[in-house]
């Protein structure tokens, strides 16, 4: 069964006496385990497409299952748990909480999804250890370079075993030797079975994924295989 | 436990935000405190006159000529125009009334000069009396005694005086049998009163009883302002011996079977509460009035949690893309003004209660803290965090995580 299945899916915003139609039917399955870029000029519908996959948006119409739930018609509290259990966000700016440790922003999701202390503390620590920045637990953001930042921002998503890992822009704030670190941690990712979307807009990123989408207009223009999945 | 979790965040929001926390809390503790202060003073007060008004005893009650409660402009004139009172009705009610123990007609007295040899004491107050007030009234003999019925019935020139009496004019002496001038006349000083301390500034001890008699003697009868003190047998034929004095003043004063009293009786309850209706709309109106400082309060905590919420909208967006739920935010910024709040109104309390308890003593009255007002100021603060902070959290809690994402 698809991880990911989107049925005719619309967004539209109404402006007024205008609507501008920021997807206009977008149909994908995207399977357990899949890595996949979203390519697409600005104003293509990207954007919003992440966001309606991140549950972070609802749909004006059309379904969209997620692991077997069908959360286009949910309310806010029930997306909220969706994403707090299913999904884990890569920001390109960070987001995280400047004025928390790395260990409380990692925290944070475990909070929400009202595990105990202990189990967090434990949870959080072994997450930062993953993406290497096990001595760094106790640091500010600011006490941190942009690579570490985003480090920690992954270590944030994964916390909680998502099924997906959504990525927007993740390496569109630091430089590109940095940048090629934090892809070489999504692939170690995908390599151990996580299921990743990346946006980007760079095509040297977009081909660390399995296949690419192009998005135009608010539709899926092409469809690129860079490799089988194994 | 998510809520503790929670707690902690919003304290910690606070901490992170100190000068402008701190600052708030300033206006609810400014608030809180001048309510707590008012109506710690008022209630002081207010217990202080009851405890003076104690002092006339629960079998005891006055009758008067004009007191009691007045509900109109007609029974205003209906008062004022009442007849005076006679000499006669003290021995009248003494003869009719089977359940008065006690009677003693006192003339309301002024304030003189005493002098004793060289030495002057200013604003004395005189109270000519009857020789069974001493059983009536709260004064109690020290040293010496109250004075006889032979020597209020013969108006012998004799003073019963309060403890100031004898320490200014008499610092060194025993005054019993020492002369004292009044009004150039003189009186012998036969009885010192025990010390009753000040209330409200006055001083209760700068006193001097002399009898009734003597009084109307050396300064006239005033008729108009004569008061008779009645102790019933007890508190149980309170209201018959009440009765009776009533249906002797009554056929004393020829009031017709039709007509309504044309006298007043008050008992210590009856003072008391006419104390209440002619001072509630000052104390209520005090507390009104200090009231609108904690609705400042109020606005000072609603408005930094809106400037908050605003500030603070990217950190909800990311808050939410990480799985809070709306009443978790919620909660986060109500918990913010809450502790604020109760926060602020605890030192108010603390504060208001020491301010209440400076203010009290400056008028010499005793206090304790009023629970009431402790309570209150709890519930008022937590109420004002609640309700001032609800709307900023709600708007906080429904901000739309994509909107939130990308606000700059």
């Amino acid at each position: 069964m698809a991880l990911i299945e989107t049925n005719n899916l619309w967004k539209t915003y109404d402006m007024g006496k205008v609507q501008v139609h920021a997807l206009r039917g977008i149909s994908i399955k995207i399977d357990k385990g899949d890595y996949i870029a979203v390519m697409g000029p600005s104003g293509s519908g990207k954007s919003t497409l992440m966001n309606l996959i991140g549950c972070l948006d609802t749909p004006t119409q059309g379904e969209y299952h997620l692991n077997g739930k069908r959360v286009s018609q949910m309310h806010d509290d029930e997306l909220a748990e969706i994403r707090n259990r299913e999904i884990g966000f890569v920001f390109q700016t960070f987001n995280l909480m400047p004025r928390s440790t790395a260990l409380h922003n990692v925290e944070l999701p475990l909070i929400y999804g009202g595990r105990n202390r202990e189990e967090r503390l434990q949870m959080a620590r072994h997450a930062l250890e993953v993406v290497n920045l096990g001595e760094r637990v106790m640091h500010k953001p600011s006490e941190l370079s942009g690579g570490q930042r985003q480090r920690v921002a992954i270590a944030r998503a994964m916390v909680n075993k998502p099924s997906l890992l959504l990525a927007d822009e993740p390496t569109g704030n630091i430089d590109t030797k940095t940048g090629d670190e934090i892809m070489g941690l999504f692939a170690e990712l995908h390599n151990n079975g996580n299921t990743i979307i990346l946006v980007t807009h760079e095509m040297d990123i977009a081909r660390n994924a399995d296949r690419i989408l192009f998005i135009r207009d608010g539709q899926i223009e092409k469809e690129e295989i860079v490799r089988r999945a194994s | 436990m998510i809520y503790w979790d929670i707690f902690r965040m919003a304290l910690n929001a606070l901490w992170a935000n100190r000068l402008r926390s701190g600052l708030t809390l300033l206006g609810v503790i400014i608030g809180v405190t001048s309510v707590i202060t008012i109506i710690s003073a008022i209630e002081g007060f207010m217990g202080s006159v009851q405890a003076e008004i104690n002092k006339l005893g629960p079998t005891t009650f006055l009758v008067v000529r004009v007191g009691g409660i007045i509900t109109s402009e007609d029974a205003f004139f209906e008062m004022i125009k009442r007849k005076p009172f006679e000499v006669e009705y003290a021995e009248a009610i003494e003869d009719a009334c089977e359940d008065c123990e006690k009677i003693a007609m006192q003339a309301y007295g002024f304030s003189r000069e005493v002098k004793y040899r060289d030495k002057k004491l200013s604003n004395v107050y005189i109270r000519g009396a009857g020789a069974s007030m001493i059983d009536i009234v709260d004064y109690e003999v020290e040293h010496g005694r109250f004075y006889s019925y032979e020597e209020d019935y013969g108006g012998r020139r004799v003073a019963f005086v309060g403890t100031t009496i004898q320490k200014q004019l008499f610092p060194n002496i025993d005054p019993i049998g020492k002369t004292i001038k009044i009004n150039n006349l003189k009186y012998d000083i036969i009885g010192i009163a025990k010390e009753q301390g000040a209330t409200f500034g006055h001083d209760a001890d700068k006193i001097i009883f002399i009898p009734f008699n003597t009084f109307a003697k050396d300064f006239g009868t005033p008729r108009r302002n004569l008061t008779i003190f009645v102790k019933a047998r007890s508190i149980d034929v309170l209201d018959k011996a009440m009765d009776q004095t009533r249906v002797v003043l009554r056929a004393y004063r020829h009031v017709p079977y039709d007509k309504e009293d044309d006298f007043s009786l008050l008992t210590a309850d009856s003072i008391m509460e006419q104390f209440n209706n002619i001072t509630r709309f000052m104390r209520f109106g005090l507390i009104g009035i200090t009231s609108i400082s904690l609705i400042v309060g109020g606005i000072i905590i609603m408005n930094i949690m809106m400037v908050s919420v605003t500030e603070r909208t990217r950190e909800i967006g990311i808050r939410k893309s990480i799985g809070a739920r709306q009443k978790d935010i919620l909660f986060q910024f109500l918990f913010e003004s809450f502790i604020l709040s109760v926060g602020g109104g605890l030192i108010g309390i603390s504060l208001g209660v020491l301010l209440g308890d400076l203010l009290i003593n400056l008028i010499n009255m005793d206090m304790t803290p009023s629970l009431l007002a402790i309570l209150l100021g709890i519930g008022i603060s937590s109420g004002i965090g609640i309700f001032f902070g609800i709307y900023p959290a709600m708007k906080a809690a429904r901000l739309q995580p994509v909107k939130a994402l990308s606000y700059e």
